[in-house]
């Protein structure tokens, strides 16, 4: 895969991109509100509804805003005007008018002259490589899909071959095989030991792309890290476990007899178990299923995914 | 003691079995609808103050006509003068009238709405027209209607209410016209655009640039040219028309400056209509593509 | 009856872009999703269900109809909620659905009366009435639905209903649609990009690649149980791994899951008794099921 091999290619340095206190307000609407966070090579997932703040919160980490208070630096140096910045960073926005008379290599080129790289044709070549659009290149991105736009435009954040990738609803308007890419290259970007932010609705996406989420409510973060950890975080809440084997009734009987269960539903299509103690309840149900000799054919977490991490996030 | 009794209803989603009504209703609802959109009715209250100051301003005109005639005898403007007199009024309507009624659909996106119904790509732009048409000649008309009740009331007889009947009728005939030929221009320019303030600038223009054109047309040295001077604007196109067939209610006062239309009276006709079928021709084909899009 | 029924159609543009070739399906009423690889092929066969464009070859049926030749008939019975903004910001969500219930052909205080039912089932409340322009993105999906719903369609045409809602918007969305396809009693064709979504809530999914029919099948016979055993326990996965090969289990790894096929019944005990002795938490023990995305898993370099 052409991707991979430039994509992977070690990094000669990565970079960690710091937040310390940063909040934004305009007037008086705060939209984000003394976010401090760490951001590490490998991809991490920025959520949030509508209104969090996320958007807000990228143009300041590109250094195109600068918070009204708290400081966003990158290894150490303030991005906010910071020219020596933007040549190791790229921010892919949400919506921006690419220019539709040009041709996806025309408008690589031009961005990566504007970089005043050394050699900005082989640049642009590599970063058009790098998205996979040699086969466009020379037609008008007027004539193009959203997808091949949206590629168009990571290839020229990418032009310059930055450290951090920053990156606003990049799945927006994409087909699903345009998806399945899109994953694939932030995924080979962040292996890559490139620090790469990129924030999503889709959170199946999300899920399947990082493990690692930062999320905002309402200008605040309200939670940071591995969305399975953040899970376990939630003690106030029962873990809920769909289960399906050959006795649920005797199975059921034996759960309830268990301390870290705390409550047993008996359904046509199984067992739904809620737990009060993760560790023990995960531990147990092995054991207590082997003992009474039922044989479990399905065991399935049922609010462990991103999307109920999330729900349960905007919820509290 | 009645026993208590208690019942659920049912508020469910319910199908609809009654009638679904055909074409004609359909297209009379769009032009009502567009009617009332011409004046501003079912609008927020800003879009009222434009079409009802206008309204306002002719019938106080022909309120004051109406008056000095009843009160001195003196015959201010006929009928059919009235629409002459105020052209100017009825392109500013047009102009903020005709981009309220297509250009707002436009912008907003919202014709996908529309054409995904029953409703051909023709009907939309025709209810539309009729609308403004019918806009435009309730507001030249509703004024002459004024001046003829009170002419009326203050006639001797049912000779003088029939002579009165007898003028104002092509009075009403002239102001149809009036209305069809700036109706068909005013909604194709602000059919081409989203921008309710282009649209309206358009229309203004339009008028406004053919003025010149006729008067340098006027003073050539060739008296064809200048007898057909009057085509090239719609305001003088629509007079020439109306001093061909009614020449004697338009000009009224013999001192008064004449257009000299030579033989070519009934060209003024043709070209009448030949306007409003292409406006119209054009204004289809738009929407025709606009539908596919 | 057949809701939509396609026999090599074919539709080419003027410039000889060719959106839709050979396409001949047959879709039962229910959910439908409707997936394309490439935006052409699927806006173009809305507009044939619509009766905007004519087909250039082949036929087409919607609800036993011809929508090219009935082409009123077909759109008094189906509804259609566009994909882009297309709400006038000055109207009110009530004045706007009664009106377009009336263009559907519904006499006056029918329109005014089903309206406000429709926006009541779409949850739209005392908001109705204030004019469309400052609602959320949420909101205004709700009201292009509910126009779309105010003459009781047989079918509705949804291009991409959750476009620009968040999570909770996206779920209110998907359930709403779901109770239109169920309870409702009206079919209604999904278009969507997200696979995820649809699988869902649809029961059958057609998805046109490059204008050419990639399948046409029930989302079930998409996702049936592979045999294979999928195996996540939230800690220890190494020492499971480790102790699962030693039961000579050809074990495989996927991210965080080890996959184990499943020979026999016997599979599922030789499984939880590792997971007992070795005192792991088992977060995870499932039959592994096929999924839609493996339709386009397939990456193709050139999509022109």
């Amino acid at each position: 895969m052409t991707t991979t091999d430039s994509a992977t290619r070690p990094a000669t340095a990565t970079s960690t991109l710091d937040l310390a206190g940063v909040s934004r307000w305009y007037g008086n609407v705060v939209a984000v509100n003394d976010v401090s966070m760490s951001l590490g090579p490998g991809v991490t997932g920025l959520l949030g509804p509508n209104g969090a703040g996320k958007t807000t919160l990228l143009h300041m980490m590109a250094g195109f805003l600068a918070p009204s208070r708290g400081t966003v630096s990158l290894d150490g140096r303030s991005t906010w005007r910071n020219p020596e910045v933007y040549r190791r960073l790229g921010l892919v926005s949400e919506r921006e008018a690419v220019h539709t008379f040009l041709t996806a290599y025309e408008f690589v080129l031009a961005t990566a002259k504007l970089h005043k790289l050394p050699d900005p044709q082989s640049a642009a070549r590599r970063a058009v490589a790098l998205v996979e659009m040699e086969d466009a290149q020379d037609r008008r991105i007027g004539t193009y899909s959203k997808g091949m736009r949206q590629r168009t435009r990571v290839a020229a954040a990418l032009v310059h071959d930055p450290q951090v990738l920053l990156l606003d609803e990049p799945f927006n308007g994409m087909d699903p095989r345009q998806r399945l890419h899109m994953m694939e290259l932030l995924h080979s970007l962040g292996d890559g030991g490139r620090t790469i932010l990129f924030s999503s609705h889709i959170l199946e996406e999300v899920e399947q792309v990082s493990g690692t989420v930062q999320v905002m409510v309402a200008g605040r973060l309200a939670a940071s890290g591995d969305f399975r950890t953040i899970r376990r975080l939630m003690t106030n809440r029962p873990h809920v476990f769909a289960i399906r084997s050959t006795d649920d009734r005797a199975l059921a009987v034996a759960l309830m007899a268990e301390p870290s269960v705390g409550g047993v539903e008996l359904g046509r299509d199984g067992l739904t178990v809620r737990a009060g103690d993760y560790g023990a309840f995960t531990r147990a149900l092995p054991k207590v299923a082997l003992a009474r000799g039922v044989r479990v054919h399905q065991l399935v977490p049922e609010d462990e995914s991103l999307e109920s991490v999330f729900s349960y996030l905007v919820e509290a | 003691m009645p026993e208590p009794t208690g019942v659920i209803h049912d508020i469910g989603y319910q199908r609809y079995t009654g009638p679904r009504l055909g074409r004609r209703y359909v297209f009379g609802a769009l032009y009502l609808h567009g009617v009332r959109t011409a004046f501003g009715l079912g609008r927020s209250a800003k879009a009222k103050i434009f079409p009802w100051l206008v309204v306002g301003i002719v019938l106080m005109v022909a309120a004051a006509v109406t008056a000095i005639r009843s009160q001195i005898g003196e015959t201010v403007m006929t009928y059919a003068q009235f629409a002459d007199s105020m052209s100017w009024l009825v392109i500013f309507f047009t102009a903020v009238a005709a981009p309220e009624l297509v250009s707002r659909d436009l912008r907003s996106g919202v014709l996908p709405l529309y054409f995904s119904r029953p409703l051909s790509h023709a009907d939309y732009p025709l209810a539309k027209l009729l609308a403004l048409v019918t806009a435009l000649f309730l507001l030249l008309g509703a004024p002459q209607l004024v001046m003829f009740l009170g002419a009326a009331f203050t006639s001797d007889g049912m000779g003088g209410v029939w002579d009165e009947l007898l003028d104002l009728l092509p009075g009403l005939l002239y102001a149809g016209l009036w209305a069809a030929v700036f109706a068909s221009i005013g909604l194709l320019i602000a059919s081409l655009t989203g921008k309710r303030a282009f649209a309206a600038g358009g229309i203004v223009a339009v008028f406004l640039m053919t003025t010149p054109v006729v008067g340098v047309l006027s003073i050539l040295p060739a008296q064809a040219a200048n007898q057909l001077a009057g085509i090239a604007s719609p305001p003088t196109l629509v007079q020439g028309v109306g001093v061909w067939t009614m020449r004697d209610l338009l000009i009224t006062d013999p001192d008064g400056v004449v257009p000299d239309l030579g033989p070519f009276g009934p060209v003024y006709a043709l070209a009448a209509v030949a306007l409003v079928a292409a406006c119209v021709t054009l204004l289809l084909a738009r929407y025709r593509k606009v539908a596919a899009r | 009856m057949t809701l939509i029924a396609t026999e090599s159609l074919t539709k080419v543009y003027g410039g000889g872009v060719t959106a839709l070739s050979e396409l001949t399906v047959a879709v039962e009423p229910g959910i439908v999703g409707l997936v394309g690889a490439n935006g052409a092929g699927k806006s173009t066969l809305i507009k044939l269900l619509l009766g905007l464009l004519t087909p250039t070859r082949g036929r087409i049926q919607v609800l036993g109809l011809d929508p090219t030749v009935d082409t009123a008939a077909v759109r008094a019975r189906v509804g259609y909620m566009p994909e882009h903004d297309c709400l006038p910001p000055d109207l009110s969500a009530a004045e706007l659905v009664t009106h377009l219930g009336r263009i559907s052909g519904l006499p006056r205080t029918v329109a005014r009366e089903r309206a406000s039912e429709a926006l009541r089932h779409v949850g739209l409340h005392e908001e109705r009435h204030r004019p469309v322009g400052g609602y959320s993105t949420g909101m205004k999906q709700r009201v292009k639905l509910a126009q779309a719903l105010v003459h009781d369609p047989d079918l509705l045409l949804l291009d991409e209903p959750t476009n620009g809602l968040d999570p909770a918007g996206r779920d209110a969305m998907l359930a709403l649609v779901q109770r239109i396809g169920t309870e409702f009693g009206i079919s209604v064709l999904v278009c969507s990009h997200l696979l995820g979504e649809v699988e869902r809530i649809c029961d059958t999914l057609v998805a046109i690649d490059g204008g050419r029919l990639l399948r046409a099948d029930h989302i079930a016979a998409m996702t049936t149980a592979t045999d294979v055993l999928a195996v996540e326990v939230s800690e220890g996965t190494e020492a499971l791994a480790a102790r699962l090969a030693a039961l000579d289990l050809p074990v495989g790894r996927e991210g965080r899951l080890l996959l184990v096929p499943l020979a026999d019944q016997g599979t599922y005990d030789q499984i939880l008794g590792a997971v007992a002795e070795l005192d792991l938490p088992l977060h995870r023990l499932d039959q592994r099921r096929h999924r839609v995305a493996e339709l386009f898993a397939r990456r193709e370099s050139s999509h022109a």
